[in-house]
């Protein structure tokens, strides 16, 4: 029981990781990001890349990688989703836009590194330590901790800096914004530019524990999905505490299920909590 | 509700994402060096022989071996002045196509082979999934399909005319897998009772391998007990609950039935785990150098795998020429099974044309069914009985890694090389 605790709770940090990108910007733009699975991918190649040149630690890689991915969003933003047309209207126009964002990626990472699986390998990549009858996988344990240091710090930025409150000003009322002097657009390019190093973030850290490949995201993109929905779309917070539910239930439904079954688990708590609970399991919230 | 509609439709866009969406390419260098430049189907003196191969998505490292083997066999074929056909040589030429490891893109491929590149023949993809999935296209169009990458006994079992297959049933891998087993418990090396976890992706290559094991268990009697019995996606990414339970249970000996990036995956969670059994296998997978690569060679040693074919087999004739070939080609690698199931799949063929004396497809077809001949596959024989569907039936070679990086057979008696370790001295 206390090896399914100890795996719950690492596997909540990686889903937390995974959605926080994805939530931040929904909350703000209002737009479902699918070239997220993309730069999950691209952020797990980009480690790899530069752990197998330059003998870069991922760890140490996650920060370039980040800002480096901040910039690629903030120049997609600008290129790009800036072009379609805000609410409803953009909706079906940017799904469509961002997921031939996320093709154009993965086709790239197909030209540059085949499709064959890669798996970054570190010193401490199998090493682990012993709590009760429990091995924990030093691994997991720092990629918890970073999920945690990237939620502290993403509360932090939201509730004590100018940009965080502009960001949730926005996210509240863009056109009143306007009428007070913040620069929305700026805003916004900001906000897709973290919710995209977010998602690279994410990819390092599901490469120090998993084979990837160009289709790599796609399944961490839905569950990025199904995290959000739960967690209430715009929850920072709520994002993490949805995490750690799915990361439960999957783990812990292998008790009552086939094993086989448990990834579905999370589509099913998807669904009752749309008809459910439509505004997720702790609300609608404004960030932070 | 304007939200749930976006989100629905993000989901249905992710998921044909999921189902792999890259468009089909060319398989890189498709047509080997020596063949015909010709696309469109036979001319005068070239057969053309399509093929799809997973050479992207998940079983694309897999897809790049059988690739090699093809090549190696038209290459080989071409340079002798291609098949003897009625007494005219004609060249062979390969349509290889990417199938992306997706049953659709296979299938679609398959039908786009025949009906619009006008292949004669076709050659099979890897994987039970996808070749269950191909082999209707073949059944359809009445056209000789012979693949190397289908060893589920259910794609055989539905009386298809067309399909030929060389992978020996998934049955006899696993109860190869049994009987060291039940060897070492004879010797001593492991208890009278052993207690086994038998985990199998919910394919029908795993139902076949789980059956294996069963099968085994019934025939001898008291010998095992299966404590856990569990099944997993294809291509999961995480197993650390799955592995949890199996640490749970207390048992002897773990067999999963894994393909290679699931191996690499649950490996690496096993090792992190803390976890270690008196007997390891991942089923055909175990040797590879790429999982020596991601995981380290210390953290495979002593895992068992069951396979159709190692290069320790040749040590003389056609099983020697098939390695010394390959090694010369290939700037001395050694072919795994892969390689060699694949080359033996087109020579199969090969060889049936030439008996047929002809490129009619129903001739072909006979000459399949009433093959013969001397191979490279365990037991020296290759023939497609109908008893069985037309699978190929032989001796798998059970092999264990060894802490030096080598892999030496251990089984059947035979063949060994070595006689193999249990329980695992590793765990303690």
């Amino acid at each position: 029981m206390i090896d399914l605790l100890f795996s719950a709770v690492l596997l909540a940090g990686l889903y937390a990781m995974m959605a926080y990108g994805l939530g931040i910007i929904y909350g703000v733009l209002r737009i479902v990001n699918l070239g997220h699975g993309g730069m999950i991918m691209v952020g797990a190649y980009a480690a790899f890349w530069m752990h197998e040149q330059f003998g870069l630690d991922p760890y140490l890689a996650i920060v370039p990688i980040a800002i480096a991915s901040f910039f690629l969003g903030v120049g997609m933003y600008k290129l790009l989703v800036k072009r379609l047309p805000r609410g409803a209207a953009g909706g079906v126009q940017s799904l469509l836009l961002l997921f031939a964002v996320w093709l154009i990626l993965r086709n790239t990472a197909y030209l540059l590194f085949t499709g064959n699986d890669q798996t970054l390998r570190t010193s401490y990549s199998t090493n682990s330590f012993h709590v009760a009858t429990a091995y924990v996988s030093w691994n997991r344990l720092a990629v918890f901790g970073v999920a945690i240091v990237v939620l502290v710090g993403l509360h932090l930025l939201l509730t004590r800096t100018y940009l965080g409150k502009a960001i949730r000003a926005v996210a509240q009322n863009p056109s009143s914004c306007t009428l007070v002097g913040i620069p929305v657009e700026r805003v916004y390019s900001v906000t897709f530019g973290l919710g995209t190093g977010l998602a690279a973030a994410a990819g390092v850290l599901g490469a120090t524990l998993f084979s990837f490949n160009p289709g790599y995201g796609s399944s961490e993109l839905l569950k990025s999905f199904v995290v959000v929905v739960l967690g209430g779309l715009g929850s920072v917070p709520g994002t993490a505490l949805a995490a750690l539910i799915l990361a439960f239930v999957e783990v812990f439904s292998i008790k009552i299920m086939p094993s086989y079954l448990t990834a579905a688990v999370g589509f099913v708590l998807l669904v009752l909590v749309l008809v459910l609970r439509p505004g997720g399991l702790f609300g609608q919230r404004v960030l932070g | 509700m304007k939200n749930r509609t976006t989100l629905l439709m993000a989901c249905a866009l992710v998921s044909v994402s999921c189902n792999k969406s890259s468009a089909p390419k060319e398989g890189q260098g498709a047509a080997p060096s020596g063949s015909a430049a010709s696309s469109q189907g036979a001319s005068g003196d070239t057969i053309s022989i399509g093929a799809t191969l997973p050479m992207t998505g998940g079983e694309s490292r897999v897809g790049g071996f059988y690739k090699e083997g093809y090549d190696l066999a038209f290459e080989e074929a071409n340079a002798a002045g291609g098949l003897n056909v009625g007494g005219k040589k004609l060249k062979v030429e390969l349509k290889l196509l990417d199938d992306t490891s997706t049953q659709a893109t296979a299938v679609s491929l398959a039908d786009r082979l025949v009906s619009s590149e006008k292949v004669q023949f076709l050659l099979g993809t890897y994987s039970s999934h996808l070749v269950e999935a191909q082999s209707v296209v073949a059944e359809q169009n009445h056209i000789p399909y012979v693949n190397g990458g289908g060893g589920a006994k259910e794609i055989y079992s539905k009386g298809y005319k067309w399909l030929f297959g060389l992978l020996a049933p998934v049955q006899l891998l696993s109860s190869a897998l049994m009987e060291w087993i039940g060897s070492q418990q004879t010797a001593g090396h492991l208890p009278k009772q052993v207690k086994i976890a038998v985990l199998w992706e919910n394919t029908a290559h795993g139902k076949d391998f789980r059956e294996g094991v069963d099968d085994y268990v019934k025939k001898h009697q008291g010998c095992c007990e299966v404590v856990v019995d569990e099944s997993f996606e294809l291509q999961g990414k995480d197993f650390g609950a799955l592995l949890n339970k199996v640490k749970a249970s207390n048992v002897d000996v773990m067999l999963a039935d894994a393909h290679l990036s699931d191996y690499i995956t649950m490996q690496r969670q096993y090792v992190t785990l803390g976890l270690c059994h008196k007997v390891l296998s991942y089923g055909a997978r175990g040797s590879e150098k790429q999982a020596a690569d991601a995981l380290g060679k210390e953290h495979i040693a002593y895992v068992l795998s069951s396979v159709w074919w190692n290069a320790q087999l040749g040590t003389a004739g056609m099983t020697k020429h098939f390695v010394d070939l390959f090694k010369e080609k290939h700037g001395g690698k050694v072919p795994e099974w892969y390689q060699a199931v694949s080359y033996e799949t087109a020579r199969a063929l090969f060889q049936a044309i030439e008996k047929a004396g002809s490129t009619d497809r129903e001739a072909v077809r006979n000459a399949l069914a009433s093959l013969d001949v001397e191979s490279i596959l365990p037991g020296g024989k290759l023939s497609f009985p109908a008893a069985s569907g037309q699978q190929a039936i032989y001796p798998f070679v059970v092999q264990q890694n060894q802490p030096d990086g080598s892999s030496p057979i251990v089984w059947p008696k035979e063949s060994a090389s070595n006689p193999g370790v249990a329980p695992n001295p590793a765990c303690k």
